[in-house]
């Protein structure tokens, strides 16, 4: 079958076209709804993990004032929060979200290649968060153990949720990976076999490269949690011991022996660090396409953001027990691991250079996605920093379990890619609605988020320092902790109120820009990438005219281009002939 | 296909270059389905992985499964008897299945559909013996998840983990062959085309191929 | 899609696929039988498994007649394993040895003897 016999082949594809209101809005085929299901259900859940960041922030800053907070309620926040944001917020809303959104419509294609698993892929993480959310519902409540679920305190008495939660828990999380499965296989066959003419790999915008770079680790790391679930689910109901050595708790032996904890550790950070990263690299891609269009500049160095994508997702496999410098592992390890984990900072380094030299002499508009871009550049570089600090063994050591590793993992794969995906959603909800987010709204809700940010978590580095303990339900009357640190934590937690209360004035926003708002046009920001040359807006079921898709004939990164009329030129525009082909 | 031989590494360059697809002329279906395969690689691998790892730390014996594994034939008990005659009909299957892909492409619905039914057969009868293996394991030498007579109670539990999760799958390809063989039977891929029977026979295939690592890594260690 | 040109051989490739991994499965069970051990066995034994999985993979999998492109995509993530794998195995060693040390259970597990015939 030639290729040339494809393109044809996806042209003609008839979208199924729905009827009723359920096939539409509820079990729809379409890709953009079904990122649009994805987008609310994980802002739905994100909210519920910020309520429980607040009650923990008003334990922290005021001590024995709130009845209904003891300690066992704190540990199931902690570990609700932690498990929330990483995965069922930032991975579904990047990879779910924006990754069903954006790669059809940025490749040229008609829908994802199998629109009915797509569909099923969303019901199913539906489910995931419902089971999740099960957790508050039965007995004991959900898991205490931490998001990193160590066993074996997460499955013996004296952790709260230890009848349930932990099944709810580990339960949710094997159906999420079924989900992410039936999804991350569409995206990724979706991007190599299914572009439009003329999409090369080297055409791609750098979102679609940091999904699919993404997408291809969640797929190849996500059978390690996978697997280290099944077990520990075997362990606690079976009795099995797989990560349970021989233990004696509460004065009575168990009947475990002989399991090893180590192999949890090793099999969770195996998936663990390369979901950093598939948190971070969607963000990097579409924050490179924010910065280009709104400085009207191409990005500098595209092939190298390219692979410096590539390189980091490979490295990424190999340096997952730089979490695990104070376990107990062998020796050397340390060693090993220090070393990549500071060679992976070679290409991040790389991009982060190459977005200040794209905003260097550039027409910067300061939109409000290009305000978050922007503090998203200087965020990450914080909380970069601080990681090459605790990629040394010898710096991780003391540092290690403090709130110094609580700012920096806060910096780096929180707030960070929270930015970005505000600044995305500002920037592609024209695209989804045909409506123009509010600006005032957008700045006072990016102002207060930012400076928000800097004053919950620039302290924290410093309560690192002086030895205050991650995970500390109190801290009561240690010796060790200088007085300051009470004043701290209770500026810490007003602000954490003030920026979580403000998240209305974005929710507001949303809602009241898509009844009230500004008709946006098709192409607001003058982009050239395709989502924004499709005949309607919101597209259509199918994206494309009927029998027609578009041809690629450039990068996507044609701004500014001398000699030509507008600023922009779209990728749909054929070359002149006077510049060089790209 | 066979075009640029000659220069393969160049041919590779070209076709991650190339716009529209990377995979030259490979449908979606078959390209998904070998993605979704090396996902599941890696679940098997780590459950290899956690296997090893607590076989090589545990400080109590581990049973010898030659002698665990071994059934009694014409009086003398030969070892691993009944592992090496699943290796057979596994391999076996995997013959069909070739043979039905074969078939499909020389648009032989027929014996394309027949083919896979034998298959499904092979698979069915596989874990059928499967379920004797763990019912001896369990009634007559009395190993449990949790623990053995013979030694380290990870003997059981990797045991029926690994074996549990290659039934399963083999279980699923089992409905998956038979759902595809009727469809082939009624000529549902007359017009698309019988890429189908190849990409459940990758999936049959790989399924063999998982056998083969835990033959070797846990009957033969 | 257009089929008729997809993965198709002589059924005789097949027959000596068959009849090969028969060969290599029935060799390894013979190591196991002959009672081999140390690395004489761990050779013979991952030789043949490679060689049965390469085949199935090759000419089963038709990984042979595709294309570059799809072969390194798929063969090449797998190297991540390797590394997860050599290092578990020294974790182990190393979790094994602290456990003799601080708990001084038997160093040797008692060498079962081989299976006598
Ligand atoms: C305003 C927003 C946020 C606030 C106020 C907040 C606050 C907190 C607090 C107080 C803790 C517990 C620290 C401890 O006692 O050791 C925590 C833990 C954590 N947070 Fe956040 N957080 C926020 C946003 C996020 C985001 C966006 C992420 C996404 C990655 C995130 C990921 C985590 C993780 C992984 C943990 C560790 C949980 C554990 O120790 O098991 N947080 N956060
Ligand atoms: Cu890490």
């Amino acid at each position: 079958m030639a290729v040339e016999a494809q393109v044809p082949y996806q042209e003609a594809i008839e979208v199924h076209h729905p009827h009723s209101w359920i096939t539409k809005y509820w079990f729809s085929q379409d890709h953009k709804v079904i990122a649009i299901q994805y987008g609310i259900t994980a802002i739905g859940v994100g909210l519920v993990a910020l309520a429980l960041s607040a009650l923990m922030r008003l334990q922290l800053g005021f001590p024995d004032t709130f009845d209904f907070i003891d300690p066992e309620a704190y540990y199931q926040f902690i570990t609700m929060h932690g498990m929330i944001m990483v995965i069922y917020l930032l991975t579904a809303l990047l990879l779910g979200g924006f990754g069903n959104y954006l790669i059809p419509l940025m490749c040229g294609a008609r829908d994802m290649v199998f629109p009915f698993v797509n569909m099923i892929s969303y019901h199913v993480y539906f489910l995931s968060v419902i089971v999740l959310l099960a957790s508050y519902f039965v007995p004991g409540g959900p898991t205490g153990a931490g998001w990193t679920l160590y066993p074996p305190q997460a499955i013996l008495e004296g952790t709260p949720g230890v009848d349930w939660g932990i099944l709810t828990m580990l339960g949710s999380l094997a159906i999420f990976i079924v989900a992410f499965t039936m999804g991350g296989l569409n995206y990724v066959t979706t991007i190599l076999q299914a572009r439009t003419r003329g999409m090369t790999l080297m055409r791609m915008p750098l979102s679609v490269w940091g999904i699919f770079m993404a997408t291809v680790l969640g797929l190849l790391a996500f059978p390690a949690l996978f697997v280290s679930a099944i077990m520990m689910l075997l362990d606690k109901t079976i009795g099995t011991s797989f990560f349970m050595p021989a233990i004696s708790s509460i004065g009575e032996t168990l009947d475990y022996s002989g399991g090893s904890p180590l192999l949890f550790q090793h099999l969770f950070w195996f998936f663990g660090h390369p979901e950093v990263y598939i948190v971070a690299l969607p963000a990097f891609g579409i924050v490179s396409d924010l910065i280009s269009t709104h400085a009207r500049k191409n990005i500098f160095g595209y092939r190298m953001m390219v692979w410096a994508i590539v390189a980091i997702g490979v490295l990424s496999f190999i340096v997952w027990a730089h979490h695990m410098y104070v376990s107990g592992m062998h020796p050397w390890f340390g060693f090993f691991f220090a070393t990549t984990t500071l060679i992976i900072a070679v290409p991040t380094a790389i991009k982060v250079y190459n977005w200040t030299l794209t905003l260097w002499r550039a027409n910067i508009h300061l939109t409000v996605p290009m305000l978050f871009a922007i503090a998203f550049v200087i965020t990450f570089v914080m909380g970069g920093i601080t990681g090459l600090f605790l990629g040394n063994v010898i710096v991780d050591v003391p540092l290690s379990d403090t709130y110094f590793v609580v700012a920096h993992f806060h910096m780096v794969m929180g707030v960070a890619p929270i930015l970005v995906i505000f600044g995305a959603i500002y920037h592609w909800y024209p695209k989804m609605t045909g409506k123009m987010l509010n600006d005032t709204l957008g700045h006072i809700h990016f102002w207060v988020t930012f400076l928000g940010t800097y004053i919950i978590y620039y302290p924290m580095h410093y309560l690192g320092f002086v030895g205050v303990p991650r995970r500390y339900f109190a801290n009561g009357d240690m010796a060790i902790i200088d007085s300051s640190v009470e004043m701290l934590n209770q500026t810490i937690t007003v602000a954490a109120l003030i920026v979580g209360i403000f998240q209305a004035v974005f929710i507001w926003n949303l809602i009241y820009s898509y009844f009230r708002g500004k008709d946006s046009g098709h192409n607001p920001w003058k982009a050239t990438t395709l989502e924004w040359q499709t005949p309607e807006t919101p597209p259509r079921h199918g994206n494309w005219e009927d029998k027609k898709l578009p041809t690629v004939h450039r990068w996507a990164y044609d701004y500014s281009v001398p000699g030509e009329e507008d600023d922009f030129v779209p990728q749909t525009a054929p070359q002149t002939g006077s510049q060089p082909a790209t | 296909m066979a075009e640029a031989t000659g220069l393969r590494n160049l041919q590779v360059v070209d076709d991650w270059a190339a716009d529209v697809e990377v995979f030259r002329g490979v449908p979606w279906g078959k390209a998904m389905m070998w993605i979704f395969l090396l996902s599941d690689t890696f679940i098997f691998t780590c459950f290899l992985t956690a296997y090893m790892t607590v076989r090589m730390t545990t400080s109590e014996p581990w049973p010898n499964p030659s002698e665990v594994f071994a059934l009694e034939a014409f009086g003398v008990p030969v070892p691993l008897l009944l592992i090496a005659i699943m290796t057979f009909i596994l391999i076996t299957s995997s013959g069909t299945m070739a043979m039905a892909v074969n078939m499909g492409y020389r648009r032989r619905r027929g014996p394309a559909a027949l083919l896979m039914v034998i298959t499904a057969l092979l698979g069915a009868s596989f874990v059928g013996m499967q379920a004797f293996e763990w019912t001896k394991l369990i009634m007559d030498e009395g190993v449990r998840p949790w623990g053995n007579p013979m030694g380290a109670p990870q003997f059981g539990s990797t045991f029926f983990m690994i074996t549990g999760f290659h039934g399963l799958h083999v279980s699923a390809g089992v409905v998956y062959l038979a759902v595809v063989a009727w469809r082939v039977w009624r000529g549902r891929y007359e017009k698309q085309g019988y890429d189908i029977v190849e990409i459940t026979g990758l999936y049959w295939h790989f399924v063999d191929l998982v056998w083969v690592f835990i033959f070797a890594f846990f009957y033969l260690w | 899609m257009a089929a008729d040109t997809g993965q198709q051989h002589p059924i005789s490739v097949y027959f000596w696929i068959w009849t090969l991994l028969f060969v290599f499965s029935a060799a390894s069970y013979t190591v196991d039988y002959i009672g081999f051990q140390g690395y004489m066995r761990w050779t013979l034994i991952i030789i043949f498994m490679m060689l049965k999985a390469g085949f199935i993979v090759a000419i089963f999998m038709h990984m042979r007649w595709e294309r570059v492109a799809l072969i390194t995509a798929i063969l090449v993530p797998p190297g991540a394993l390797l590394v997860l794998v050599a290092l578990m195995a020294m974790e182990s060693d190393y979790t094994w040895a602290t456990r003799i040390l601080y708990f001084g259970e038997d160093p040797a597990p008692v060498p079962l003897p081989p299976p006598s015939h």
